[in-house]
């Protein structure tokens, strides 16, 4: 199998698990209860608040041949391309439509960056920083891949269950296009990753085998609303929209 | 110090992944964590695991015990602080015996559970929060009582049952982190091919051990180390089950490899019988098992004495907690052969502790300094996967 293949297979295989999973259909057919979408957006903003800053690491450490496509995602995500939309804020739109308050935003956004602090306290796993910037740049590609065939199910989900405006949703809608290109790009990026440090196949089978061997989607979006474990911090209630379900 | 209160969290954190061995299937860590806090504010944080085919305690009995009969007599006690002469060893471990010392090892009338061996899990989890509490009142670490004789702890990956497939994407990934110790899980099926397999994947370097769980007869254990031999094993841990030490002593003169005892080990009498039937070559000493720090140091000497070799086992989904207290011992100890644990988010989706304690590259673990354990517990984290809570006050 090429490289090519075996990343491809890897990525459709965690988008299948995650579009098969009981909270994804839940929150599809709407049998999410408004605490748990609320937890949903949370976690989903809590997730992506922190892109830029890691397609930052990807990008000091990006092989030449794609560092300019990893640049330009990185400018993309911070609207310092043509277009102009900064994903950060599409996600704080999307909090505030979705009635969080101030103290609740800011709480997200420090959630966000306890990811940074955590991951930067963790031992690494690894002996050098090849590894981790490849389980990174596969865990980021693949987000990318799921983006482009589930973001506009995600949006719409919303739209339709939580009551939020197209334009509340305009992170998830302008994914669906935007990581297209990302989806076909990200894989390149990882097969040139793979060549240009010198990764062996088995060694990259590892590293797929070790960032894929829970559903980092799942994990990232619903992790903290595991059956019977719990919700960590319940989102708020809006009356109004309860109404309108 | 007076101790004003305590919580009991028996908590259900999910795994990342199931883990499995021949006696049980695990997808989620049921630690019990207790939470205890002294007169001068400070809180201490101690950590067990109950095992009813180990020690004979379940989650339940644990819990009862400790609420019956274990914090009715920590709350009669004003224990003393941490003395100067703690920075001696002696000092240190006559402390640690002292606190030990003030919790009972009898159940209450109403606590009586014949099939439980001793109450060694609920024990060490009482201890464990005890020696937190007053070490951090007084604002030192274990450390300072169990002076560490290296300066990192290296840890072993562990291999679970399941398929020979996943058995080697395991293995592979304990070889990408680079560590040089793992242990893997036999039932009796597949042995061979299983350790072939496995040292095929990782080639000659790492040291491979086996652990049976208990899943063999004296013959079929026999038998299997005759097997895996060749695959240069350095022990087998617990392949019969707890039984007359004669037994195991059996299979140590007969078999090729040198034999741990695990289930076996579990009170001093058993260590003793072990050392005198000449039953095995390697003890498995695991906190919770075997009583709390005191009672495992206990056990450690006695060991160490008789030229018993020693391994800082684990239990299955600890959490922080117990992994710092573990860290303390492997790094104290004189001669540790192998050490188990701190697996952190490797193993669990959440743990404890904000500042994590895992291992890193090559299973490597540095010395933990802070006050008490060394562990910083986030109290909302145990909330939020406690599916019990206790809460027991002087009322």
């Amino acid at each position: 199998m090429n490289i090519h293949t075996l990343i491809e297979n890897n990525y459709t295989a965690q988008v299948q698990a995650f579009s098969q999973s009981l909270k994804f259909q839940q929150l599809e057919s709407g049998q999410l209860s408004l605490c748990e979408i609320d937890q949903f957006i949370q976690n989903l903003c809590r997730t992506h608040l922190i892109s830029p800053q890691i397609l930052s690491f990807l990008y000091s450490i990006a092989p030449p041949a794609v560092a300019d496509t990893i640049q330009h995602n990185l400018l993309e995500e911070l609207g310092l391309d043509a277009e102009g939309i900064c994903h950060p804020e599409l996600l704080h739109r999307l909090m505030a439509a979705a009635g969080f308050d101030a103290q609740q935003r800011t709480a997200i956004v420090a959630a966000a960056q306890d990811q940074l602090r955590s991951r930067c306290v963790t031992p690494l796993m690894f002996g050098t920083l090849k590894e981790l910037g490849l389980s990174v740049l596969l865990e980021v590609t693949c987000f990318e891949w799921m983006l482009s065939q589930l973001s506009s199910r995600m949006g719409r989900a919303l739209q339709t269950h939580r009551g939020l405006s197209s334009e509340a949703l305009e992170w998830f809608y302008h994914h669906s296009e935007v990581d297209v290109r990302h989806a076909a790009e990200g894989v390149d990026s990882v097969v040139e990753y793979v060549s240009y440090y010198d990764i062996a196949g088995d060694e990259l089978e590892t590293l797929l085998d070790i960032t894929f061997r829970e559903n980092v989607f799942i994990r990232r979006y619903f992790g903290a609303l595991t059956p019977n474990f719990g919700v960590l911090t319940p989102g708020p209630t809006d009356v109004s929209l309860e109404a309108a379900r | 110090m007076k101790i004003v209160a305590a919580d009991l969290f028996s908590l259900k954190i999910p795994f990342v992944e199931a883990f499995a061995h021949s006696a049980y299937d695990r997808t989620y860590s049921d630690s019990i964590v207790v939470r205890l806090e002294a007169a001068d504010g400070t809180v201490g944080y101690g950590e067990t695991v109950a095992r009813p085919y180990v020690t004979g305690e379940t989650v339940d009995g644990c819990l009862r015990f400790m609420a019956n009969v274990l914090w009715p007599a920590v709350r009669q006690q004003d224990y003393a602080i941490v003395p100067k002469t703690v920075d001696k060893i002696e000092g240190g471990l006559d402390w640690l015996k002292g606190i030990a010392a003030t919790l009972p090892r009898n159940a209450a009338e109403s606590c009586t559970d014949k099939s439980v061996i001793a109450w060694n899990a609920a024990r060490a989890g009482w201890e464990l929060a005890l020696v937190d509490c007053l070490l951090k009142s007084a604002g030192r670490s274990l450390a300072h009582l169990l002076p560490p004789k290296r300066s990192t702890v290296t840890y072993s990956g562990i291999i679970t049952t399941g398929s020979i497939d996943q058995a080697v994407k395991i293995a592979k990934r304990f070889q990408q982190f680079g560590m040089s110790h793992l242990k893997v899980k036999i039932t009796g099926t597949d042995d061979c091919d299983r350790i072939a397999a496995i040292r095929s994947a990782v080639g000659v370097d790492p040291s491979i051990r086996l652990d049976g769980n208990s899943a063999y007869t004296v013959e079929s254990a026999i038998a299997t180390c005759q097997d895996l031999a060749k695959f240069d094993i350095d022990s087998a841990e617990q392949l019969i089950p707890r039984s007359d030490p004669t037994a195991l002593a059996q299979v140590q003169a007969a078999a090729p490899i040198p034999q741990m005892a695990d289930e076996s080990l579990i009170t001093m009498a058993d260590a003793q019988a072990l050392i005198s039937a000449q039953a095995c070559q390697g003890f498995n000493l695991r906190l919770a098992k075997c009583g709390g720090l005191a009672q495992t140091i206990a056990i450690a000497q006695l060991a160490e004495a008789a030229g018993i070799h020693l391994q800082v086992g684990c239990q299955v989904g600890e959490t922080a907690i117990l992994s710092a207290a573990g860290r303390h011992l492997a790094a104290w100890l004189p001669q540790v052969a192998f050490v188990e644990g701190s697996f952190g988010k490797l193993l669990l989706s959440e743990d404890v502790s904000r500042t994590p304690v895992q291992f890193g590259y090559q299973g490597k673990a540095p010395i933990l300094r802070r006050p008490g354990l060394g562990v910083d517990v986030q109290d909302e984290v145990l909330a939020t996967y406690a599916d019990q809570t206790i809460h027991l006050d002087a009322a």
